[in-house]
């Protein structure tokens, strides 16, 4: 993992320093809200509609078990013992006090955190793939590139005040677990013929109320020009992104607007100004970084191991927790494990200060101290033996965190929604519930197999509605809570944007919705199809009547 | 009105041209872009010392067509979130190699004083009561991971310098 | 934002400190709990209710001042809009947090 040093402690540091001095400003009244709001959401602080919401990074989602006990330290201390881990790699908490986030910031940043670029018009936490770095399914691990946009991105004297946010995510996977053409910019790692590492870069992806999926730019940028063509882009986003109207200042407005082929001239052409003036870093930079990513120690183990296979014979759940919830790592008798945190019937994300602490201790256990968190709102422990599972898995399901789950129809994102979120039109958590309580059924869920159903709260889009095989809506109507059904999204390397079905429900019909949508796909499905092939081979209008009836 | 100093250069004094006015000889006067750009040869003959005044909708080409004829430049800020403002003041810099006075006007925030610096800009207007404000904010960070045009290097290079080495252990 | 009001109105903030959602009362004090909201039936009352709300914004004690339908009609006066309602109870998914809890649910 990457380790601060005197520079990092010392930047972030003063920026605790900072937002000390701008909150007791704020309370004394020499800073009016109007002032303080802006510097607030700087450092990830939001007014929401019970209390203040601190959102703290987890940049690239990785988590060392010291950093997991200090989250759990200030969900105890400072908050109702609860966070909430969200689909961009960050954990909220629903209820500090504005005069003790200072203290919190310093708490967090002793242990190498921080809040900085979580919220606001600037280039936010840049996200990855949860299992960077072991999965065997990988190119290299996107890490330390973006450990390198996270440091040259950190207060940018010329984009900390951007037309709109800005997200950029990385996979160096095949498989896209980052959802990276769904960002404004998306990386995904290559190595070209010569052996060298680089990325294909895409821009202009972005949900909200216009959905639009990245497009590609170049195929091949090599690491010594990342930071170089990232300014580039921004630069040209800056000048020319739309100030007038928030809903169109987004990258992807520009980069529809003027085509991605101009888009991509006028980028080249400012990056050939800049390309050679030291804003990429030394090779020797790029070196270090990596060291810290250098991949632990494992010594090679066998992938048989008698005691998993004896539980999984005798034990269903293990055997779908083993199915669903591991992962090949790129060490032979090793997985990455995937901790649930979308019980049936929870709130999905949702984790107390024991289940904190917990982890944390298994980490070290298990895990080589070091653990993720998915944009799927899950953890992770990257590093696990084979043989290790059994005792591992049975630690997690006494703590409710067992859920053999992943990647299936109940493990739903969902935003916070209605119950804390002041932009909401509805509830998101409760429709989530509901849907998990209604397939409590293991067998069921396992013959369904992967299906994702993601809930926004409305338009903004936090919960990726617009991307889920099945996503759902809520919006307003004449102030009752009222749910639209979408169907055919995906935030994988396939991404599409889903399809609203029909007319919208209230809550208890969504579910009703969700579960005949389910049954036609059943119904239809042929030899081994997934959910999301079945939909695009059959069209929406199968799904349509059974839903809405014939008329 | 304070007039805020962040790098310590000699302020120029001016007069922001009315419009469809002609300035005095030898005057030292503000003008918009616009105007620098369209016929303006009886203008420079006649002032002493002309700078642009720059709001942040200027394409930054535009910026081209002048930056060989000023002595200083003006950027407006409209709010203090127009991020162009920043964009401007580097363009002016990097591309062009602009040495004059850049000062920021309009309702920039203290907080923002390095950001300002980093940028470009040697000056800002700002009322008086948050000159301390700005002069604390000046202080507030050791070191940036950016290198900038007040000559600050990056925390990249200078972990890579001798000098850094030294510093980080 | 929400469209202009009409009828019965309520006075919604949160305060500066804690954020915590509280409601002007007739007294010109903060309340936690709902049923002490002053509720305006007229223009001139809520004008008079949102000059002493704004002039604690002023003073630096609550922030987010919003005048919001009330509703009467059932057995204890309510914000008529579900995302006020939600904000004079608590997330309806954590019954054992917010005011549903009881007013003083963090002593
Ligand atoms: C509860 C407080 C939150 C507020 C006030 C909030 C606000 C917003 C807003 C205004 C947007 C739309 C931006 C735009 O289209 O320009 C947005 C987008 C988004 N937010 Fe949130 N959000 C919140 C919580 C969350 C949470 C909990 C998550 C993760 C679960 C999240 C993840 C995202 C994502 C992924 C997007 C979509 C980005 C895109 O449009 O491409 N947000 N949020
Ligand atoms: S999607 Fe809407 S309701 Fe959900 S968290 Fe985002 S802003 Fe709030």
């Amino acid at each position: 993992m990457y380790a601060y040093d005197t520079f990092d402690h010392a930047l972030v540091n003063a920026r605790v320093a900072e937002f000390r001095d701008q909150v007791d400003r704020r309370m004394t009244g020499e800073l009016t809200e109007e002032e303080f709001r802006p510097l607030r959401l700087m450092n990830g602080l939001y007014l929401q509609l019970h209390a203040y919401m601190l959102r703290v990074a987890i940049p690239y989602g990785t988590l060392s078990s010291v950093q997991m006990r200090k989250l759990a330290h200030v969900a105890r201390r400072y908050d109702k013992g609860y966070g909430h881990f969200t689909t961009r790699q960050n954990i909220q908490y629903n209820w500090p006090k504005l005069s003790e986030t200072p203290d919190i910031l310093q708490e967090l940043a002793d242990v190498e955190m921080h809040a900085i670029q979580t919220s606001g018009n600037c280039i936010r936490n840049v996200t990855t793939d949860q299992f960077a770095g072991a999965t065997a399914d990988e190119v290299a691990d996107p890490r330390p590139y973006a450990e390198l946009i996270r440091q040259w991105s950190s207060f940018h004297p010329e984009f900390s005040f951007l037309p709109r946010k800005f997200k950029i995510a990385i996979t160096g996977a095949q498989e896209d677990r980052a959802a990276v053409k769904w960002h404004d910019i998306g990386l995904v790692v290559k190595e070209n013929k010569e052996g060298e590492i680089g990325f294909e870069v895409l821009a202009g992806g972005g949900m909200g109320r216009t959905p639009v999926i990245a497009k590609t730019m170049r195929d091949f940028l090599p690491v010594k020009d990342l930071l170089s063509y990232l300014e580039a882009m921004l630069r040209v986003y800056n000048e020319q992104g739309r100030r007038d109207n928030k809903y169109k200042a987004r990258i992807k407005i520009l980069v529809e607007a003027m085509g991605v082929e101009e888009y991509t001239r006028q980028v080249e052409e400012e990056w050939e100004k800049i390309r050679h003036i030291p804003i990429d870093v030394p090779d020797e930079e790029v070196a270090r970084i990596k060291s810290f990513f250098a991949p632990p120690p494992l010594a090679v183990l066998s992938d048989e191991v008698a005691e998993v296979d004896d539980l999984a014979a005798k034990n269903f759940i293990f055997k779908s927790w083993l199915a669903n919830n591991t992962g090949r790592h790129k060490v032979p008798g090793y997985v990455n494990a995937t901790i649930s945190l979308k019980p049936h019937g929870g709130i999905p994300g949702d984790a107390s200060d024991e289940q904190m602490d917990l982890v944390a201790d298994l980490a070290d256990a298990f895990s080589q101290s070091e653990i993720r968190v998915s944009h799927e709102q899950n953890l992770i422990l990257p590093h696990v033996a084979r043989k290790d599972l059994p005792a591992l898995w049975a630690k997690l399901d006494a703590a409710g965190l067992g859920t053999p789950n992943a990647g299936l129809l109940t493990d739903i994102i969902a935003c916070p929604g209605l119950d804390y979120c002041s932009l909401a039109n509805t509830r998101s958590i409760p429709i989530a519930q509901t849907i998990t309580e209604r397939f409590d059924d293991l067998k069921r869920l396992m013959d369904i197999g992967p299906l994702k159903i993601k809930i926004s709260g409305c338009i903004n889009s936090c919960g990726h509605h617009h991307a889920g095989h099945i996503g759902i809506l809520g919006v307003d109507r004449k102030g009752t809570e009222n749910y639209q059904l979408l169907l055919g999204g995906s935030g994988a390397e396939d991404a599409s944007k889903a399809a609203i079905l029909g007319p919208g429900f209230d809550e208890h019909g969504i579910v009703d919705a969700v579960e005949k949508v389910v049954a036609v796909y059943l119904g239809e499905r042929e030899d081994g199809e997934e959910f999301l092939a079945a939909y695009r081979r059959l069209g929406p209008d199968v799904f349509k009547e059974a839903v809405y009836g014939s008329h | 009105m304070a007039l805020i100093n962040l790098t310590g250069i000699q302020p120029i004094d001016y007069t922001a041209l009315a419009d469809e006015a002609k300035p005095g000889e030898g005057e030292t006067i503000a003008v918009p872009v616009a105007q620098l750009i369209e016929e303006n040869a009886d203008l420079f003959a006649t002032a002493g010392s002309v700078g642009a005044i720059i709001g942040t909708e200027t394409p930054f080409d535009a910026l081209g067509d002048i930056v060989g004829k000023i002595d200083f430049a003006v950027i407006e800020f409209p709010a203090f979130g127009d991020g162009r403002g920043f964009s401007l003041a580097v363009r002016l810099r990097k591309d062009f190699g602009f040495k004059g006075e850049i000062r920021a006007v309009g309702p920039v925030i203290p907080d923002q004083a390095l950001f300002l610096l980093r940028a470009g800009f040697d000056t800002v207007e700002a009322s008086g009561e948050r000159k301390a404000a700005f002069e604390a904010a000046l202080e507030r960070f050791p070191a940036f991971y950016q290198s900038d045009f007040g000559g600050q290097v990056s925390v990249a290079h200078t972990r890579h310098s001798a000098e850094g080495q030294r510093k980080a252990s | 934002m929400a469209k202009k009001v009409t009828g019965p109105q309520l006075i919604l903030a949160n305060r500066l400190d804690d954020g915590r959602a509280v409601f002007l009362t007739a007294a010109g004090e903060w309340s936690k709990q709902v049923a002490d909201a002053a509720v305006a039936n007229s223009d001139d009352e809520l004008e008079n209710l949102m000059s002493v709300a704004q002039a604690a914004e002023v003073a630096n004690q609550v922030v987010s001042v919003t005048a919001v339908a009330a509703d009467e009609s059932g057995k204890a006066l309510a914000p008529a809009h579900i995302k006020f309602a939600m904000q004079s109870r608590g997330p309806s998914v954590r019954a054992d947090l917010g005011y549903q809890v009881s007013p003083n649910w963090e002593q």
